[in-house]
């Protein structure tokens, strides 16, 4: 008797028959469990384990969130971006930052915790985690950190991870030098009136100055700082640098991308070279945008937080952009925008399941995308090729900020 | 901040004397930093602004700005209240404290970046200072986004993404934002 026929039975006319009737489920339920178990193995006793993660592969990634909600408790996420599979996390407190050795071996993250919750000696710590055992395998006190929203060029290292560069604000410019070897901050170089750190070669980095310079620090082989200057080559206040612009360290190539659209290709160095700006919206096809002086022109802008991302090999400039007004910079963009970096060319444009204040991108050749959902926290795997959703976390995070992939150094 | 290099100090002044005009009017430097410091020690200039004077306004300046355009200047647990023309976080109006006032349990920050906004009840332009109420995590009641004026962190003195709680006395905790006037920029 199958427990489908069980209601034609069980019509209740009276007690007796009901209780009949319970009976008569009670055996079958029974029999039901019976069964069941008999298909199952018989489990073993179990030993409680840790797992360790795979190898990273080009598509296995770090999630950074903010959680602006309750900014105390950030974290970042591992996440193999395949699957779109939650692998592990570690905490990132506090408006931190966490860049990723070259080998994807290790990552650091810089935060801030204090004694006691809200209260109590403000700790700024660099902690290194092995990437498979996510262990900390290093975890310093740093003299002071920048507390502000996440960017990534707060937070760098050298091309052969012997450095990681820590940008602090307290309330001086400057950039602290971490030895990796001996884990210890070496040095503080100042860098006055100028900000963030694009990292170049195995020793030195520049930084976006407020009147409109790079500073371009060389630590020499005693590890002491020497500073040279860029000519002025942009107006912060009619038509700022975007901080996450994207650079690459081993070559110094960096992509300066202004509020309006414009495009400084740049290499980096104790010389560093500022090329002519080609624009975002002519490569489209359309006229530039207009600076802070005409300020209510709808077009197309960049924007966002996390607002481009680079794909070395293939040369692609991807941008995250939305129509509106100047001083829109923070929108989150509806499309992101392929550009060719050797013609200045835009390539492919790929409208987003939702506008995303962050984008990021693989290194490979099948290279995936990545947006979020800020109201949601959802985490967007996309085909970078064609801009077709892969895979979908549903609020993987409070406030997915950027990704970190291998090789984007 | 203010960069602390002469050399710097002296291209800065130069480089930054229209953004200081956009932000000040005929207001010089040295005018905003005697007025927020006048702000600071709580000299009550604020009650003597200004703030209703639409009627016997002429010729209203027009504002500079899109946001400006579309402001309001009666609802302040609203993200487009004028004088949050470039407010990013959690609004303190909402969170127990008022525009220009912290929440209990928390506490203001001395230093700030200064914005300029258009009030569209007077047709004029004020100085906004944007001051962070610290010691307690995000307050998270009504979050805002605005970005008139918003200049990247090697601009510090017009960003609004680093957390103003220098010297608070407590943590560096961001809670909430205010938005105090400290001045008429127009």
């Amino acid at each position: 008797m199958s427990l489908m026929t069980l209601p034609h039975l069980c019509n209740p006319k009276g007690r007796r028959t009901a209780f009949l009737c319970s009976l008569l489920t009670g055996v079958a339920l029974l029999a039901a469990t019976a069964t069941a178990r008999a298909d199952e193995p018989i489990l073993q006793t179990e030993q409680s384990d840790v797992t360790t993660l795979a190898p990273w592969s080009p598509h296995t990634i770090l999630v950074v969130d903010a959680v602006y909600q309750h900014n105390k408790d950030g974290r970042a996420y591992v996440i193999d971006a395949d699957k779109g599979r939650l692998m592990g996390m570690v905490q990132a407190a506090y408006n931190a930052n966490v860049t990723l050795t070259p080998d994807a071996s290790h990552f650091y993250v810089g935060e801030t915790t204090w004694e006691r919750g809200n209260r109590g000696e403000r700790n700024d710590l660099l902690a290194e985690y092995d990437a498979r055992t996510l262990k900390i395998t290093a975890d310093e006190k740093l003299p002071s950190r920048a507390l502000v929203t996440p960017k990534r060029n707060d937070l760098a290292i050298s091309a052969d991870a012997s450095r990681v560069y820590v940008y602090q604000m307290s309330p001086g410019s400057g950039v602290e030098v971490v030895d990796t070897a001996t884990h210890k901050v070496t040095q503080t170089v100042d860098v006055p009136g100028c900000a963030l750190i694009y990292p170049w070669g195995n020793s030195g980095f520049s930084s976006l100055c407020a009147d409109g310079t790079l500073a371009n620090v060389s630590l020499g082989a005693d590890g002491k700082p020497s500073m040279t200057h860029s000519a002025p080559f942009f107006e912060p206040d009619h038509d700022g640098i975007f901080e996450q612009s994207p650079s690459v360290t081993k070559d110094g190539k960096a992509w300066f991308i202004s509020y309006t659209g414009k495009v400084y290709p740049t290499t980096l160095g104790v010389n560093a070279t500022v090329e002519k700006p080609w624009s975002l919206q002519e490569g489209a096809g359309m006229k530039a945008a207009p600076d802070s002086a005409k300020p209510f022109e709808v077009t197309w802008r960049p924007g966002g937080w996390q607002m481009s991302a680079l794909h070395k090999s293939r040369h692609e400039l991807y941008v995250l952009m939305h129509k509106g007004t100047f001083w829109t910079h923070k929108d989150a963009g509806s499309e992101v925008w392929v550009y060719d970096t050797e013609t200045h060319k835009r390539v492919r444009r790929m409208v987003l399941p939702v506008a995303s204040p962050m984008v990021g991108v693989t290194q490979d050749d099948n290279p995936l995308m990545f947006a979020t959902d800020e109201e949601t926290g959802d985490f967007f795997m996309l085909d970078a090729k064609s801009g077709k959703l892969l895979h979908k976390m549903k609020a993987l995070g409070g406030a997915l900020i950027f990704t970190v992939a291998p090789g984007e150094g | 901040m203010l960069p602390s290099d002469n050399k710097q100090g002296s291209l800065l002044d130069r480089l930054t004397e229209s953004v200081v005009r956009r932000i000040a009017g005929r207001t010089s430097r040295r005018d905003v930093l005697t007025k927020l410091g006048g702000a600071v020690a709580a000299v009550p200039t604020f009650m003597l602004l200004p703030v209703s004077r639409a009627g016997a306004a002429t010729a209203k300046p027009k504002a500079m700005t899109p946001f400006g355009a579309k402001a309001q200047a009666k609802d302040e647990l609203a993200c487009d209240y004028w004088r949050y023309c470039a407010i990013d976080g959690n609004l303190c109006s909402a969170c127990g404290g008022g525009v220009h006032t912290c929440p209990p349990g928390t506490a203001p920050s001395p230093t700030s970046w200064i914005g300029s906004c258009y009030n569209p009840q007077d047709g004029a332009s004020y100085m906004i200072a944007y001051r962070d109420c610290c010691g307690q995590d995000s307050c998270n009641e009504v979050t805002c986004l605005n970005t008139d004026g918003d200049q990247p962190t090697y601009r510090p003195m017009a960003n609004n993404d680093i957390i103003w709680c220098f010297g608070t006395g407590t943590s560096e905790m961001y809670n909430c934002s205010t938005a105090a006037v400290v001045g008429k920029a127009s």
